[in-house]
């Protein structure tokens, strides 16, 4: 019963704040670039409206462009209610790294499916893309993963990313954080990897998957991307200095609930100042960043037998 | 019924022999179809005497001639068995999925022949499997290669002509070198069964053990599609009909394996570190290539064909990771990681038919091969699209599909098994473990490849706008639903499975697998995923209204979009290309014509790509012309000048003398 509790507690927390980070990140770049920006609440009202909206759905596409909403939706949702977000034990228990990168993948693989099935070139463009990103991330997410699960004596999610654990009292695991940041960069689509603000054919990559995309479709794309972000970010503070909580008490809630959101704020902030500090890579050149990740997360790997 | 059992081998054997002298009965449908009814019932039987071994492995199974002083010529072990089930499914099914799609084929190919052709090579596959020595194994093995060689050239085209000589040269080399290593064994009692081999392989010289190994490999790893001996198989799957090329796919290469593990594990006393290392160095090799080349190639069953060598890359690897464990004294990494590789085998079995059975619907509706033609087949086949897009990402090896937990096996227990103590193993593990996670995603990518561009968006070939193209009759799509559907229950059922193939080591209960620390409840976790999905269409029917829809067309800029302007295989696989282009060292080239003299902007363009295979061109090629360039050497003393002749004739005869005495 309590598991219950504390799953729809974590899931709600979750889906409440996920929006908000969105908006937070696009208001600290604002700020910083000097410009006044919307205000951070603005996305909930975004998506609200979006999700009203009348579909417009292109004549050219199948069943697959239908499914990939829930799909993508599923997945995310499958992200929270799996991962140590607010309590240590939140989830199964059984779920491990490698069930993780796979479900990553899975709702990568169903945003490919959707940006193709419209048939536009952009679609194509983004898919092909996206697909490239995914396939080269997901082994150095499963090395990274690993390198965590070898320190934390078990590859089980919660043990790694809801025990406590964190980069200051296991210094060897530093070079695989810094492959982890690499890995939530890609898979969230930001800078370097991807322009989130652009509607620019050159060098878009999640969006010219969503363009085929509008009505509530739309807002559960774009929600579900929020809540990829906001679960990466929570995943990276839990490795600084949050803790989830142990128990369902009130105090250790309402201080796992505090440390989710400074997580939050701190997270977009560093995502802002990062996205105002540096130019979008080429594509092309993202062998590069992806050879940096990988040797990064396997050296990361090897030291953490050394140290 | 007890009473039964014993024939039933015996049974499944003589009905394959019977489906191909049905097949020879003439041209007419019906002979057709008494053939593949008995292909399908002998593939029955066979399940069956499969079944009836997994229930009483202690016993198994022997077929023997009664009072006969011969000990038996075929029997059936537990590891015989779960190939000759592999065998007998794939056999039903293909037979079940061969009597609507070959009546479509009726003018292309020569049915009779064709029909008896896959019994001789269904027979050859059995035999192999139930032989208790080296001699009915070479003559099931010579049945399955020739039948085969037949089967690619069935269309009869010069293409497919081309591709069935490669095919006969390279397994010929195979089989020959299995003869060899059988011979070598067996130090001149070419009748001894396997049992006698064991004994005869324990008192062999020492030079005797791994020259044979090496032989070995080499003849099962050409068959199997071992990088650098894989060059035919992406050109010899392809040509065959669709139903035989799901039979070579998937279960002929596990032959191979079957072969390769029989003599590794029953024949040979323990190979060591470094006979472990070189399979694991071969299947590594394998499965980066494979998927490289899966991921880049435009052509559908080319791309299945790559696929597989990339998957028979990783049971190798895992088989030469147990191996390593074995010899390193690593009880439990050795035990899991083997039946993991068995249980991968299986899936792949089971993904690959039915990934080539969809092939042939799909290459019948766009009349070619070629991914640059295809597109738009879910909306005019929704139910066959989502089959294949289940099948497509179990071939992926995503969760919660079965063959996912054959890798999640392999892989917890590499994770498992680094210890802070010995350096040599950790490097050897963490190499293994970066590899298989580089090819698990690039694997990913082949697979969206191949079902996004052939089913999605609208069909690439103007000419053929879908409207007419052939749907599957009810035969195809029970086949391949069988196939989906054992992929999907694969996974919850995978704890099961292991049980079953003796990987106790891993299966605590029915439902749980586990290695090491690491467990999953399989069912559960396809029940969550599909929860979720649930849960988010019941929110969003709660939360929007679902008539308010309109449809349009689609984004397009102000300009009409058409099919030509999609994105093509080519183009979708191009950032691949262009990051693994120091391995890959593919060709591309634009050829720039001038129209006009005046202006040079005005100019015709060709472009061309060559996605050559380097192992052909820096390896067979230059080795063919070496050959050649000798045998012209050789060909100087034809002189036509008959005294010299007979001055060859003494002096070889001199020669002999010289050795001989």
């Amino acid at each position: 019963m309590t598991t219950i509790v504390a799953l729809i507690l974590q899931l709600v927390l979750v889906l409440l704040l996920s929006p908000l980070t969105i908006g937070l990140v696009r208001w600290f770049k604002a700020r910083l670039q000097g410009r006044l920006g919307a205000p951070p609440w603005i996305v909930y009202t975004a998506l609200l409206t979006t999700l009203k909206k009348q579909h417009v759905i292109s004549e050219n596409v199948s069943w697959v462009f239908r499914f990939v909403p829930f799909a993508v939706l599923g997945m995310a949702a499958f992200l929270v209610l799996s991962l140590p977000l607010l309590f240590s034990n939140g989830g199964l228990p059984q779920i491990d790294l490698f069930i993780l990168a796979g479900v990553l993948s899975l709702g990568s693989v169903f945003l490919v499916f959707g940006g193709l099935d419209a048939g536009t070139a952009f679609g194509g463009m983004g898919a092909s893309r996206e697909m490239t990103i995914a396939a080269l991330v997901e082994p150095v997410a499963l090395i990274t993963f690993s390198a965590f699960a070898v320190v934390a004596g078990s590859s089980s999610i919660q043990d790694v990313f809801g025990n406590g654990m964190s980069v200051f009292s296991h210094p060897a695991l530093v070079l695989s954080f810094a492959a982890l940041v690499l890995v939530a960069l890609a898979e969230n689509a930001r800078y370097p990897v991807d322009n989130p603000a652009t509607h620019l054919e050159l060098t878009m990559v999640h969006e010219a998957m969503l363009l085929e995309y509008s009505g509530p479709y739309l807002a559960m794309l774009e929600y579900a991307s929020s809540i990829k972000l906001t679960v990466f970010l929570v995943l990276l503070g839990n490795l600084i200095w949050v803790k989830p909580s142990a128990a369902l008490a009130p105090e250790a809630i309402g201080l796992a609930a505090a440390g989710i959101l400074s997580t939050l704020i701190v997270g977009s902030f560093a995502l802002a100042l990062l996205e105002s500090s540096i130019a979008k890579m080429r594509f092309f050149r993202l062998q590069e960043y992806m050879s940096v990740a990988f040797f990064l997360s396997l050296s990361g790997f090897i030291l953490v037998f050394l140290l | 019924m007890s009473f039964f059992i014993p024939y039933l081998l015996f049974a499944s054997l003589s009905l394959t022999v019977i489906s191909g002298i049905a097949a020879l009965g003439g041209r007419a449908m019906i002979f057709h179809k008494l053939s593949q009814i008995f292909l399908a019932l002998s593939g029955l039987l066979g399940m069956a005497a499969s079944v009836a071994v997994f229930l009483s492995p202690e016993i198994g199974m022997r077929v023997s001639i009664a009072s006969a002083k011969f000990s038996p010529v075929f029997g059936l072990d537990l590891f015989g068995a779960v190939f000759f089930f592999l065998v007998s499914l794939v056999s039903v099914l293909c037979a079940v999925y061969a009597v609507p799609y070959l009546r479509s084929y009726r003018t292309t190919y020569h049915l009779p022949s064709l029909n008896a052709l896959v019994a001789a090579f269904v027979l050859g596959m059995q035999i192999v499997i139930v032989s208790t020595g080296p001699f009915p194994f070479m003559i099931g093995w010579e049945i399955m290669s020739l039948a085969s060689f037949f089967l690619v050239v069935s269309d009869r085209s010069a293409e497919s002509v081309r591709a069935a000589l490669l095919y006969l040269v390279m397994t010929h080399l195979g089989a020959a070198a299995i003869l060899a290593a059988f011979l070598l064994l067996a130090q001149g009692s070419f009748f001894a069964d396997f049992s006698l081999l064991t004994n005869l392989a324990g008192t062999a010289p020492a030079w005797v053990l791994p020259v044979s190994f090496g032989l070995f490999l080499f003849g099962f790893g050409s068959k199997s599609g071992l990088v650098p001996f894989h060059v035919w198989l992406p050109e010899a799957h392809p040509a065959a009909p669709s139903h035989v090329s799901a039979l070579m796919s998937g279960v002929m290469l596990k032959i191979a394996i079957y072969g390769f593990l029989r003599v590794t594990l029953f024949l040979l006393p323990p190979i060591g570190t470094t006979a472990s290392l070189v399979i694991l160095g071969f299947g590594l090799l394998t499965a980066l290539y494979g998927v490289l080349y899966a991921a880049l190639d435009r052509d559908f069953k080319r791309t299945l064909a790559f696929s597989s060598i990339e998957n028979i890359g990783l049971i190798f690897t895992m088989i030469g990771i147990s191996f390593f464990a074995a010899s390193r004294g690593l009880e439990v990494l050795f035990e899991v990681v083997f039946s993991a590789a068995v249980f991968f085998t299986i899936a792949h079995a089971l993904f690959k038919s039915g990934l080539f059975l969809i092939s042939g619907v799909v290459v019948r509706a766009f009349h070619s091969r070629s991914l640059e033609k295809m597109g738009g087949l879910s909306k005019r086949l929704p139910v066959f699209s989502a089959f294949f897009c289940i099948l497509a990402l179990a071939a992926a090896s995503l969760p919660p599909f079965g063959p996912f937990f054959g890798e999640w096996m392999f892989f917890q227990s590499l994770l498992g098994h680094f210890s802070l103590h010995d350096p040599f193993v950790n490097a050897i593990l963490l190499l293994t473990f970066a590899i298989s996670a580089l090819v698990g995603g690039l694997a990913i990518f082949a697979m969206v490849k191949l079902f996004a561009l052939s089913m999605l968006a609208e069909s690439r070939s103007p000419e053929n706008a879908l409207e007419h193209c052939e749907r599957p009759a009810w035969g195809e799509m029970f086949s391949i639903g069988v196939f989906t559907l054992s992929v999907l229950l694969l996974g919850p059922f995978a704890p099961a499975v292991m049980a079953l193939i003796r990987g106790e080591a891993a299966v605590p209960s029915l439902w749980l697998l586990s290695v090491g620390s690491a467990a999953i409840q399989p069912s559960v976790l396809l029940l969550f995923l599909f929860a979720c999905v649930l849960a988010v269409w019941i929110l969003r029917r709660l939360m929007s209204r679902v008539e308010h829809e309109r449809a349009y067309h689609r984004w397009d800029c102000g300009a009409p979009v058409n099919a030509s302007m999609e994105y093509t295989a080519t183009a979708f696989s191009a950032p691949i290309r262009f990051f693994f282009r120091l391995i890959l060292r593919t060709k591309k080239s634009v050829d720039v014509l001038p129209v006009l003299a005046t202006n040079p902007w005005i100019a015709s363009k060709s472009f061309n790509m060559n996605l050559r295979s380097i192992w052909m061109d820096f390896g067979y090629l230059p080795l063919g012309r070496f050959f050649i360039g000798l045998s012209l050497q050789v060909k100087k003393i034809q002189s036509g000048n008959i005294r010299f002749y007979l001055f060859l004739i003494f002096a070889a005869l001199i020669l002999t003398l010289r050795i001989a005495l």
